[in-house]
């Protein structure tokens, strides 16, 4: 089995990727390489089986407090930004037109 | 001693430290020189933390000199994964999207290493967030094997491998989602611990599949692995998943009488390489000639765990690397657009590898395949949890190698992701069940190293690593 190349034009869409002609080529045949493998589960008798949940049992859940840090780790955090104005983070506008567009 | 000082294991290291005959600072110094020597061709270490690790061993020797040691790893130079945060330091997992980025706090495995007095001596190259068996898909060039430059060093642990077995650090941390730990480790002839799912906090640590996902050492004897696993070990707030189970205390045994090893039928089938079978059965005499009982049991599913990994990894990859857009980490590559600045900024900074695995996991995610490859996947995963405790019941460990083949030439399977795939078929099993391994050398197959991979029941390491241990006496 192979993906179309919609199939993979539509996965690249959803996933936020951008592919070359290269890549989407060998995705359609990568990835249905792939899923042939994987599709041998299909015999697999499940009937009454549960989907697993956490191979090991959780704790549950730690308090939701916020916890100070240090001006030093705060501006750690902040300098790793990609791009900020003063202490929040810069990104381009969702609503915006885009810049030089139609 | 005719060994010098990067060569030691961590418990010789220790000895000497003890006994005042080597300090930390010429530990140190002594990984750095190999570093320095070796590092430009294997290409193990991203990162030297030349200063700061002085600086931690100068601090530590004056501890031990006060009589205010920290605990067993006090001293002791080790080597982390660059998907393990530490705070100050650069961290990258292997990716163009993170260059530059810079750990904002410790891994909680950070911590207990820092509070255990080790020196940390760098960062270790890996494939792309982990993603890989052969350490060719890191953004930074490929690890080559420390006996055969042509050769890879397996994967994706790969740097924190070759940084032990080329005696640049004493010990590493690596990460094993898949086999990550293991198949390297084998690859490279050092030991190589994924410990239980649950063990081990993994906050602090890089996401690539949080279910699969478990840190654990890289150590050159299976008493050193057990150090580590001690020190990192343990119930964290910070990472719900992990266990209060009891923890892990070893308990060495000399000889294995009434110790039961399960020969899984399926799984020394074809597909293996002769000198790999030929090793890994003389290490299966010596485990008898220690007084175990070695039997062959049923341990079905063995081909399904690949296929069940190859779903439930990408669906989680898809969704754990949905946060690398360019927005809050790393490198952003701005566009006309917020779509487009997302659509250069991944495609500049995530590999092919880690694409594929994006767009199959969003696949088997996507509406109208969620029921057939997700649910279906985590309900045949639920069908091999239970094949490995109905094979554990009548058996204390599981014995197979740990990979098919030995260390392949560079470039030989990056042209067939399948093929690569398939390097993992004896270690992925272990973390689709969610239980502990161990990889140890067994000897070499026409100058390479080979892996025996034992597996144990969850959360007993003890057990699993008494039988390493005594194998390894055994063979010394």
């Amino acid at each position: 089995m192979s993906l179309s190349r919609e199939d993979v034009l539509h996965l690249a869409d959803l996933a936020r990727l951008q592919l070359s002609e290269d890549e989407i080529a060998s995705a359609q045949n990568d990835l249905g390489n792939i899923l042939n493998f994987i599709d041998q589960l299909k015999e697999v008798d499940t009937d009454g089986v549960e989907p697993m949940t956490m191979p090991a049992r959780a704790e549950g859940w730690r308090e939701d407090v916020a916890v100070p840090v240090d001006e030093s780790v705060r501006e750690l955090i902040l300098s790793n930004f990609p791009k900020r104005k003063g202490d929040l983070l810069a990104t381009p506008g969702v609503f915006e037109k885009p810049k030089g567009g139609k | 001693m005719s060994k010098r000082l990067n060569e030691l294991t961590i418990s010789e290291a220790r000895s000497l430290l003890d006994a005042g005959q080597a300090s930390s600072v010429d530990l140190t110094n002594a990984c750095l020189e190999e570093i320095r020597g070796k590092n430009g061709l294997l290409n193990a270490l991203l990162e030297t933390f030349e200063e700061s690790a002085l600086e931690e061993a100068k601090r530590s020797d004056e501890r031990r000199a006060a009589g205010a040691r920290l605990g067993v790893l006090d001293g002791i130079p080790m080597a982390m994964k660059d998907n393990i945060q530490i705070q100050g330091k650069h961290v990258s997992a292997g990716s163009k999207i993170l260059e530059g980025y810079v750990g904002v706090a410790d891994a909680t495995v950070t911590k207990k290493l820092k509070a255990n007095g080790a020196v940390l001596i760098g960062r270790a190259n890996m494939d792309e967030f982990a993603m890989g068996s052969s350490n060719e898909r890191s953004a930074y060039g490929p690890v080559k094997h420390p006996h055969d430059l042509e050769r890879v060093s397996g994967g994706s642990s790969g740097g924190s491998t070759v940084a032990v077995a080329a005696h640049m650090s004493l010990a590493s941390l690596g990460s094993d989602t898949g086999g990550s730990i293991r198949q390297p480790a084998a690859f490279c002839g050092i030991v190589g611990l994924k410990p239980t799912y649950g063990r081990v906090s993994r906050s602090g640590l890089l996401a690539m599949a949080s279910s699969l996902d478990q840190i654990g050492p890289l150590t050159k004897n299976v008493e050193d692995a057990a150090t580590v696993l001690e020190a990192i070990q343990g119930a964290d707030p910070m990472d719900q998943t992990t266990s209060s189970a009891k923890p892990f205390i070893p308990s060495w045994k000399e000889k294995l009488t009434g110790v039961r090893i399960g020969l899984p039928r399926e799984a020394w089938g074809e597909g293996m390489d002769q000198g790999v079978r030929d090793r890994v059965t003389e290490a299966v005499k010596v485990l008898e000639s220690l007084g175990a009982t070695v039997t062959e049991v049923d341990l079905p599913y063995v081909d399904e765990a690949l296929a069940v990994y190859y779903v439930l990894m990408p669906c989680e990859v898809s969704a754990n690397l949905s946060r690398f857009d360019g927005m809050r980490y790393g490198q952003r590559k701005e566009g006309l657009s917020l779509l487009e600045t997302y659509l250069q900024s991944r495609a500049e900074g995530l590999g092919p590898e880690v694409r594929r695995r994006i767009l199959l996991g969003t696949y088997a995610l996507s509406r109208g395949y969620y029921e057939a490859y997700y649910v279906k996947a985590k309900k045949v995963q639920t069908l091999i949890r239970r094949a490995y405790e109905a094979a554990l019941t009548n058996v204390d460990v599981l014995l197979t190698p740990t990979a098919p083949t030995t260390a392949f030439k560079l470039g030989e399977k990056t042209k067939d992701p399948l093929a690569m795939y398939l390097e993992d078929i004896f270690t992925v099993g272990v973390n689709v069940a969610g239980l502990p391994a161990i990889s140890v050398p067994c000897g070499n197959s026409d100058g390479l190293p080979v892996g025996m991979h034992l597996t144990g029941r969850a959360f007993d390491e003890a057990t699993l690593l008494a039988v390493a241990r005594a194998y390894e006496m055994a063979r010394e």
